[in-house]
């Protein structure tokens, strides 16, 4: 690489601006029968990034570029689940044969565009760079939630996710108005050292609250949850799991950067209230999920009530619950990803979304009956999954933080999350299926859930070795 | 390095399961050998520790230690004192009979036998563990197989042919009522866990820690209850117990076996070996409020089961009712009664492991359990009819079979404590007796019914093999009760003077009495 050392830090971001017009002029070029390798080209441009990233890690390079953009290893260690994660979803486009039509370049672009929104997400050193990889992230997925045009429900999603999204854009950008007035500048920094040496006026604290508020749509937290059901049922599966998990992360990414750094001085402002939130949260997400009979509304609830988990870990402000946030990342995005891939490969032989198409599945393919099976339990926290040590690390941190009342409010939501995670199982395992043909599964999607649900164990029973990865992402 | 007894019982089951997950789903046969051959070697273990265990220096034995998350202090921690050796042996005697017993099972053999195995896994893993993480990761991991085995191998609980209540209500009210206690208690632990401020999981180091440094009491008293009711619901502690009757009578007979004869002592092990031990002023306070709970659990459960004609509600009513003695010896915390609680989580587990494996005969043969429809079965299946004679008279408490000599330590040891308490206890023994010889009456004794003609008997050496195992060890055990009760006492002696200072050494040491004269099978 013959890039000066300053620009070798942006080399992940930079290809993937690279792979981005490649794969334009790819859609241009290729003729239409050609069009349907461009997941192989998206696929390896993953890859490529990937190597990239590893070639990052290897050089030990680190450091900040003009103030703005930061590469540590905290930032490194997010940037590879995102690429897990749009790797991940590729393979899914893959199964979910309506997007594969002649709009499939654009799909891809808008996927490379989103991924470039999370990874610049991940390096954050400056409230405008938040702004701008949000929204590359979110203009992407508005755009993809509504790729379906002829889906009514595509378009109601797409259009629910663009109003309820500018409105929170909204919030933000409010909010880093507020805080650059206060601070005369965006960059961390700077914020940070002007909230701790004084006490912050009543400006400030407004300022931070509507950052706050802005990504707490982005991570679906209750008050700001209310276009999840919606957008979950109708936007396209890729672009869902997308969402649930990439966009998901993407938003904690933010907040652990901003909660124990910046917004550090405010502590006592932020705790309590984040612990609020992630009461009602965790509430209303398992709650409102009990009685769903759409699969995707039915993780769209759930997704809600793991994005209590995830506040719960925030609101403790101590590292061992920035610890237990990001291995509950780890867990979810394994658990999650296998169940959208199980639902992407199951709904066209199911012949629909609804729980009840459910019924048999594990008749008639056991694979994905296994695989759902699998990771809805990692999600619901049964040991030996991963989501029960996310979870146990959450508890236990907020237990630490002498938040006793939370932490037995998320250990009794487990419970209740159990009932609905074991009533989809119930219809794949105990009823009879409606039809008895066999559901074909493609090779590599075969390779992507065996790779997700090992990834679901590891996580589980080998912790150590993820733990200390993540240790020594959060001392920097 | 050899490996202890205890890593080689707990893996055995292990290493099953995963075998499993790669054998071809329709070789039924080599399925049932692998099932077979892994709780063999546990059962082997379970002996060999039973033997081997050095009573003289007492502790935990057969260590294995390996470090799993050194930043939190968690360890894979396992090792066997003279409860868990006995409870340890009850789950092997029961997990190699009830793999026997699942030969019964045909439909979707292998997956059967996965979950089966990852239970016993579980089950094994928690009697081991020295742990609090991994005593509650196996807790949890027994716990969720038992919704498919309901689920898919079940019965729906009929009256008069109309469904009661459906198998798929009774696995999802045992999954939630299971996993909602075991959360409770999880609760209890990682509070206890911070408040220790020692950083390890490890029960051993918080334990010596503790007898430095006691918690603070009031903190101890709070901790108390989650754990109490927690693990109590597994118990099943009146009136958390709902879940229980109906989930033994839907399941599957050998997971019947293993749920009411093993899982249940989950929880009162549990009480004892985390709750008592760790919190014991947490124990003086509410120990007095478990014992008031476990009358009701014996008069009342005893009372519905009385009530009950589909003989699986029986059985299953009559454990939660005979889990009160054990919750009661727990609660007395005298070395006697404990010496008995144990003793009787040992009986108990057996007699109903038994009791579940003859009704599951009975009802493969006549396709019903409604007692009104049976009758003279003894006729067409002699040796089933013989051994239910043998398990009731177990069960209601007659000498010769081990559950006389527990439920004799336990009123024993107790009186002085709660005498009240004990003497409905005593009282619910009658209550037993009833219900029991109901049972054997209305099924095998009578006038031969026509209907059911066709009745096989267990005629096979090999389909006779689980039940003499069962009934060899409460009468073995029951007839010369000395190796096990000094294996328990040589336990339980130090653990009640840590918690209890002063009680562990009665007056005139009663218990070598009992234990020096072997109490003969005539005693009428």
């Amino acid at each position: 690489m013959s890039l000066p050392a300053d620009w070798s830090l942006l080399a992940v971001e930079l290809a993937a601006c690279g792979w981005i017009l490649l794969t334009l002029a790819a859609d241009l070029l290729l003729s239409g029968a050609r069009k349907r390798w461009l997941w192989a080209l998206t696929l390896s441009g993953v890859a490529v990034l990937a190597l990239l990233l590893g070639w990052q890690q290897q050089m030990g390079l680190a450091g900040s570029f003009q103030s703005m953009f930061v590469l540590d290893r905290f930032g490194v260690y997010f940037k590879w689940l995102f690429l897990l994660t749009v790797a991940v979803v590729v393979v899914m486009t893959r199964e979910f044969g309506a997007l594969l039509s002649e709009r499939a370049g654009a799909f891809y672009l808008l996927l490379l565009t989103a991924l470039l929104g999370m990874l610049v997400l991940a390096s954050i050193y400056d409230l405008l760079m938040l702004f701008i990889g949000l929204e590359l992230l979110t203009f992407s997925l508005y755009i993809m939630a509504a790729y379906l045009r002829t889906d009514a429900r595509s378009v109601e999603a797409g259009m629910k996710y663009l109003i309820m999204g500018s409105v929170s854009s909204g919030f933000l950008v409010y909010g880093i108005a507020l805080l650059y007035g206060f601070a005369g500048s965006t960059n961390f920094n700077v914020i940070h050292a002007a909230l701790a040496s004084e006490p912050a006026p009543l400006t400030a604290q407004a300022g931070m609250l509507l950052v706050l508020a802005g990504l707490g749509f982005k991570i679906a937290a209750v008050p700001f949850h209310l276009w999840v059901p919606d957008v979950y049922e109708g936007a396209p599966t890729p672009v869902v799991a997308l969402l649930s998990v990439g966009s998901k992360m993407a938003g904690v990414v933010a907040l652990l950067r901003l909660l124990l750094g910046v917004f550090q001085p405010l502590a006592w402002l932020w705790m309590d209230l984040l612990a609020v939130l992630a009461a009602a949260t965790l509430l209303y997400g398992n709650l409102a999920a009990i009685p769903q009979t759409n699969i995707k509304r039915l993780l769209g609830y759930s997704s809600i009530g793991h994005a209590g988990y995830l506040l719960m870990g925030l609101s403790t402000g101590s590292l061992a619950g920035a610890r237990a946030v990001a291995y509950y990342l780890l867990a979810y995005l394994f658990g999650n990803l296998t169940v959208f891939l199980v639902v992407t490969a199951a709904t066209k032989a199911l012949g629909g979304e609804a729980l009840d198409d459910y019924r048999g599945l594990s008749k008639r393919s056991g694979l994905l009956a296994a695989s759902m099976f699998i990771g809805l339990l990692s999600l619901a926290g049964v040991p030996p999954l991963g989501g029960f040590v996310g979870k146990l690390l959450v508890l236990l941190a907020t237990v630490e933080a002498h938040r006793i009342w939370l932490a037995a409010l998320g250990a009794v939501n487990v419970a209740v999350s159990l009932y609905y995670y074991l009533m989809v199982v119930k219809r794949m395992y105990l009823e009879a299926p409606r039809a008895t043909s066999p559901i074909p599964v493609s090779a590599l999607t075969r390779a992507a859930l065996a790779g997700l649900v090992l990834g679901i164990l590891a996580v589980g029973i080998v912790q150590e070795p993820f733990l200390a990865r993540i240790a020594a992402a959060l001392h920097p | 390095m050899p490996i202890p007894l205890s890593g080689l019982i707990l893996a055995a089951p292990a290493l099953g399961a995963l075998a499993l997950m790669v054998v071809p789903n329709r070789r039924h046969a080599f399925v049932r050998r692998i099932a077979v051959a892994t709780t063999s070697v546990s059962l082997a273990g379970a002996i060999g520790a039973m033997v081997t265990y050095h009573r003289a220096s007492g502790g935990y034995q057969h260590e294995l230690a390996v470090p799993w998350i050194r930043s939190l202090g968690i360890g894979l921690h396992l090792g066997m004192d003279g409860i868990s050796v006995v409870l340890v042996l009850l789950h092997a005697l029961c997990a190699f009979t009830g793999v026997l017993i699942s030969y019964a099972i045909k439909e979707r053999v292998k997956e059967y036998y996965l979950f089966y195995l990852l239970l016993i896994t579980g089950v094994f893993g928690v009697f081991l563990s020295l742990d609090l993480f991994f005593f509650y990761f196996f807790y949890e991991m027994a716990v969720i197989p038992m919704y498919p085995l309901i689920g898919i191998w079940g019965s729906d609980v009929k009256e008069r042919g109309i469904v009661r209540f459906s198998k798929e209500y009774a696995a999802m009210k045992l999954t939630i009522y299971l996993t909602l206690g075991a959360v409770v208690a999880l609760t209890g632990l990682l509070w206890l866990y911070a408040a220790s401020g020692a950083r390890t999981f490890d029960l051993v180091t918080l334990q010596q820690r503790f007898a430095g440094t006691p918690l603070d009491p009031s903190l101890q008293r709070a901790i108390f209850p989650l754990l109490a009711v927690g693990f109590g619901v597994i118990a099943p502690m009146w009136p958390l117990h709902s879940w229980s009757p109906i989930g033994h009578a839907a399941a599957p007979s050998a997971v019947s076996m293993l749920h009411a004869g093993v899982l249940m002592k989950l929880g009162s092990y549990a009480i004892i070996r985390l709750a008592v031990t760790l919190l014991p002023e947490g124990a003086a306070v509410w120990l007095p409020w478990l014992a008031s709970l476990c009358v009701m659990n014996i008069i009342y459960g005893g009372f519905v089961a009385m009530a009950q004609k589909d003989l699986k509600l029986i059985i299953g009513y009559s454990s939660s009712s005979h889990m009160g003695y054990v919750l009661l010896g727990v609660a007395c915390l005298t070395p006697l009664a404990l010496d008995g609680a144990v003793m009787l989580m040992f009986a108990h587990g057996l007699m109903t492991a038994l009791a579940f494996a003859l009704i599951g005969h009975v009802y493969d043969q006549t396709h019903t359990r409604w007692l009104p429809d049976l009758g003279g079965l003894a006729h067409q299946i002699p040796f089933i009819a013989g051994c239910s004679v043998a398990a009731a008279m177990a069960s209601s408490g007659l000498p010769g079979f081990a559950n006389f000599v527990a439920e004799l330590l336990v009123f024993l040891g107790g009186w002085d404590r709660y005498p009240v308490q004990i003497a409905c206890g005593v009282f619910g023994v009658v209550i037993t007796a009833v219900y029991m010889l109901r049972v054997v009456r209305g099924t095998f004794f009578g006038e031969s019914k026509r209907q059911f003609s066709h009745a096989r008997d267990a005629a096979t050496p090999f389909a006779r093999l689980p039940y003499v195992v069962l009934i060899l060890a409460l009468f073995v055990t029951g007839s010369w009760p000395k190796p096990m009760l000094s294996l328990i006492d040589a336990s339980v002696r130090p653990l009640i003077e840590r918690v209890a200072p002063g009680r562990g050494r009665p007056a005139g040491e009663p218990i070598t009495v009992l234990i020096s004269t072997p109490v003969s099978v005539e005693v009428r």
